[in-house]
């Protein structure tokens, strides 16, 4: 079988020529399920019991392997300490630090675009020059501040002032959403400002000249006008705040009560011990909501990466 | 559940009152600024008592005053200062904090409502300096007593008269009021000698009064002396401070959470572990003399590996190919020219010779950026033209961009189960072992499959050898060049699979006895290579994000240059690296800095797969370790202001194209 490709006969060459004409469809193919086995052996794997896990390959499962043990057993408090809790701390560190940013970069978006005041430009180049900082370089100092305050020792006078009194935020979803917030500033004034600067000059000249102030320009014709850019940002920031690890392990990592999904599928990973078989499951909690979020507004994420960086 | 319903509750509160207080806040400050154009008296009144406001908190905020409160200093086991805190409960102490703002509040809006309302610029003036000088003295007197300050004349006669002449100096400069610059300089000066330079808590309570009620009084001047301004002066306040309201609460946070830190870092990376003595540049030093960054100690093996030696027949192919290539357009390498694909493979893979014999946390941070860069960029490049007007082309997009959602320590997870290594005796579970040791099975054993598997490669391989020939002998040149290269790959693999020269590929191992047992890779610990698998994890996930952006761009580039280039008989390898490429080129630039960017940065995969442990240690992971469970303050500083400057050329970059921009 293998010697006939070699004769000169025209037709059997045509007929391979074509088969690898159409070489790159089945590339892409080949591609998109490469890309989908990692999280299809985990999605798998969660619904197997832990022998089967441990002793066979997923894609030999047999229907009597398929429990929803696992899934029961990590909303139990026995096994995993806490998902149900730390699902919650989720929300309470991406709720907050989904909102608040928007507004706040809302407000000096227009600020930039619309008012006029000196050192405008380069106030907003300064800024959003921010985002490509590494937010490491800005942990330890936080952490600080969190944990006893800001306080200034005057040299010559060997007094100290506190400057900012300690909250007793380390160790709170608190402390873990202010820095998100703070992180988040640069691209949603970035993302925010390319939009909201686009909106038509007309319609800011016209307002004015019926009477109306900054505020009420802002609130009555900007928000309604910007709601797209303002989905698009609270998506992407919604997934970043929940997908974090960094953060939280940094200002709320010690306290298990305040700790969201990530620490505590990560502390999961950490200790390869009797709950290993239970990962699976957790892990795909942990991706549920993301996944949600992200196959319904899709469109509008994408909007977002795109204005965030193919028009910068 | 009463445990969970209340947590929800508790969080909820949290919220609301966060955003409930400072959204008042921010609605406040529009109000009062609001009433400046069209009540001047109203806007007096409700900015002065702000002003009273923050004037009480400096005071009571650091429980200067009698009755705000005491302070004790809190330290840790080792006396480090952990910070100050009031004794008594919540609302006690809320209370003894905020009494004094208030009522400073009140009286100060008083004393701006009549100073708004008067007309005649005497009684202002006098109302003014009496009635803040007044709230001075009385807060004077309520200072307590380690706070009092000694008399020194001849220091607050400097400082005023030095500060009063910067005011006037500035308001001269900015052709604002001299008067008004004067005095507000004066006041500052005051305050400045009378309580910055001599000891505190050596005085009286009556020098206290005096040396407060002088500046206040000063203020009151100040601030009575214009009146009313005209409409101009007012639409101008109300710009300016519209800008300040919408700016603040963006620039606070920026500020507070991003610049100061920073820069405090930098400050922290100069002193030793507790922040206790000055050491100057020696965390730095540390960082770059200790063998764990930079080991070069066993350099010269990457003359002697497998991948330094093929990268070289690659340059030597390159050459060669780049010599024919001037005869015909007179440069040695273009874009998508035969010459410049060999060229890229001598270079990733003579750099994964140095990476991988140069070992230490710095060499691994290089080598995540190149490959996660390299790859995740052509990957999405790839796979954005592949998928351009291809069947269900939404989906397949769909299912790359998805790990987009997944968070890092999730697809950590996912990915330890495709590399599971397990015993050579059991069967493997993970995907990539489990194809690796039944390649090895096959390609050593005998038998249907072994036969059936062989026979396929030997039909690949002389199908890859006809396309090639016949391209050739279309005269075709530029169409035979990858299935030829394909043809040698799999021409290598059947050699080794039929086992000509000794042989299987495939995780096998060949005992004494002659017995042929599986030998799996264990992925995640054996090094080098260990630290590829990690980048893998991230190349998964930023592959989606770069295809997205370039698939838009390429659907962006104009139809009609795609047209021209058509008629002018281009063919679509000609149109993709001759037209389409140059369009896209500005698009890749902002993928690869941001995916640049975020590599520096990567610590959630090093952090959960390995914890650094195997020879995959990275910045970011390090001064995780050091800044926060080793307690190296000035260690840790040090490393975050090294992945900090890493991407300082980025910024400038960013910076730069923003002004081009406009």
């Amino acid at each position: 079988m293998a010697g006939t490709a070699t004769t000169s006969d025209g037709g059997v060459v045509d007929r391979v020529y074509r088969v690898l004409r159409a070489i790159p469809t089945w590339v892409l193919w080949l591609i998109v399920v490469i890309w989908s086995l990692p999280t299809l052996s985990v999605f798998i794997n969660s619904f197997r019991t832990r022998d089967a896990q441990r002793s066979r390959a997923w894609w030999t499962t047999t229907g009597d392997e398929l429990t929803f043990d696992n899934y029961q057993s990590i909303f139990e408090s026995s096994a995993t300490s806490s998902l149900g809790d730390s699902l919650l701390n989720s929300m309470a560190i991406s709720l907050p630090a989904t909102i608040i940013p928007i507004s706040i970069a809302a407000f000096a978006a227009y600020a930039f675009a619309w008012i006029d005041f000196k050192g405008r430009k380069g106030l907003f180049i300064a800024t959003v020059s921010l985002l490509a900082i590494p937010l490491q370089v800005a942990l330890i100092p936080l952490l600080q501040l969190y944990v006893g305050g800001a306080h200034v020792t005057l040299p010559w006078i060997d007094k100290t002032v506190t400057l900012i009194p300690d909250f007793g935020l380390v160790n709170t979803t608190t402390a873990v959403w202010l820095t998100h917030t703070g992180f988040a500033m640069p691209f949603a004034i970035f993302l925010l400002h390319n939009y909201i600067s686009s909106l038509p000059r007309d319609v800011f000249e016209a307002a004015r000249i019926d009477g109306a102030d900054h505020f009420t320009i802002f609130w009555r014709l900007v928000l309604p006008l910007s709601v797209p850019v303002l989905a698009a940002f609270a998506i992407f920031q919604f997934l970043w705040t929940w997908n974090d690890y960094l953060i939280a392990n940094t200002m709320a990592g010690t306290n298990p009560d305040a700790i969201p999904t990530t620490i505590l599928i990560a502390n999961l990973a950490g200790d390869f011990g009797m709950n290993e078989h239970l990962l699976p499951a957790a892990a795909f909690v942990q991706a549920f909501v993301p996944l949600v979020v992200f196959f319904a507004l899709q469109r509008y994420f994408v909007r977002g990466i795109l204005a965030g960086s193919v028009k910068g | 559940m009463g445990d969970i319903a209340g947590k929800i509750i508790s969080t909820l509160i949290t919220i609301v009152v966060a955003v409930a207080a400072s959204g008042a806040v921010w609605l406040t400050a529009n109000l009062i600024v609001g009433q400046a154009r069209h009540h001047w008296s109203r806007f007096s009144t409700l900015a002065m008592g702000v002003g009273g406001f923050a004037f009480g908190i400096v005071l009571a905020g650091n429980r200067a005053l009698v009755g705000t409160g005491t302070i004790e200093v809190e330290t840790d086991r080792n006396d480090e200062v952990l910070g100050w805190i009031t004794t008594g409960g919540w609302f006690e102490r809320f209370i003894a904090w905020v009494w004094f703002p208030l009522v400073a509040a009140v009286a100060f809006a008083v004393i701006g409502a009549v100073v708004g309302r008067q007309t005649d610029r005497r009684i202002r003036i006098a109302i003014g300096a009496i009635g803040l000088g007044a709230v001075g003295a009385v807060a004077g007197a309520l200072v307590r007593e380690e706070f009092r300050p000694d008399i020194e004349p001849v220091a607050i006669l400097l400082a005023t008269v030095i500060v009063a002449g910067i005011g006037a100096a500035v308001s001269t400069l900015r052709h604002r009021d001299v008067i008004s610059g004067a005095l507000t300089g004066s006041a500052l000066g005051w305050v400045i000698g009378a309580w910055g330079a001599p000891n505190l808590g050596a005085g009286s309570s009556g020098w206290a009064a005096v040396a407060l009620t002088v500046p206040t009084a000063v203020i009151g001047v100040r601030i009575a002396r214009p009146g009313a301004p005209d409409q101009s002066a007012l639409d101008r306040l109300d710009h300016k401070s519209r800008a300040i309201i919408f700016l603040f609460p963006a620039l606070g946070f920026i500020s507070m959470n991003l610049v100061i830190p920073a820069l405090r870092t930098f400050y922290l990376s100069l002193f030793d572990r507790r922040t206790e003595n000055w050491v100057g540049l020696q965390n730095y030093r540390t960082i770059f003399s200790d063998p764990k960054s930079w080991d070069t100690s066993e350099w010269t093996n990457m003359f002697s590996s497998r991948l330094m030696v093929i990268g070289a027949a690659l340059l030597v192919v390159f050459a060669i190919l780049g010599a024919v290539h001037r005869r015909r357009t007179g440069r040695i390498v273009e874009l998508g020219s035969p010459s410049s694909f060999p060229l890229l493979g001598a270079v990733i893979l003579i750099g994964f010779a140095i990476t991988t014999t140069v070992r230490g946390t710095i060499v691994n941070n290089i080598w995540w950026v190149l490959v996660v860069t390299l790859f995740s960029t052509t990957l999405g490049l790839a796979i954005a033209v592949l998928a351009d007007g291809a069947r269900f082309e939404r989906i397949a997009k769909s299912i790359i961009f998805m790990p987009m959602a997944v968070s890092l320590v999730g697809a950590s997870v996912i990915w330890r189960f495709m590399y599971i290594a397990r015993d050579s005796a059991k069967t493997q579970t993970g995907v990539l072992n489990s194809l690796w040791v039944g390649l090895g099975r096959l390609s050593t054993g005998e038998g249907l499959p072994t036969l059936i598997i062989g026979l396929l490669i030997i039909a690949v391989f002389i199908a890859l050898v006809a396309f090639t020939g016949r391209a050739l002998a279309k005269g075709e040149p530029a169409r035979a060049g990858a299935p030829a290269v394909l043809a040698i790959l799999i021409g290598w693999f059947g050699w080794r699979y039929w086992g000509i020269t000794g042989g299987g590929v495939g995780g096998f191992r060949i005992r004494d006895t002659g017995e042929i047992t599986a030998q799996p890779i264990n992925f995640i610990q054996d090094p080098p290579f260990n630290n590829f698998w990690l980048m893998v994890v991230l190349v998964w996930i930023q592959t989606g994000f770069a295809m997205v952006i370039l698939s838009a761009a390429i659907k962006a580039v104009p139809a009609e240059l795609i047209e021209a280039a058509k008629v002018d008989g281009a063919t679509e390898s000609q149109i993709f690296w001759r037209v389409v490429l140059p369009q896209i080129a500005t698009t890749i630039g902002v993928v690869v800095t941001a995916i640049v960017v975020l590599v520096m940065k990567v610590f959630d995969i090093v952090k959960v797969m390995t914890n650094g442990n195997f020879g995959t240690e990275v910045l970011a992971n390090n001064m995780f370790r050091e800044a926060f469970q080793v307690g190296d303050r000035g260690l840790g500083a040090a490393l975050a202001m090294l992945i900090f400057i890493s991407v300082v050329p980025i910024m400038f970059l960013n910076i730069r194209r923003m002004q081009r921009e406009g």
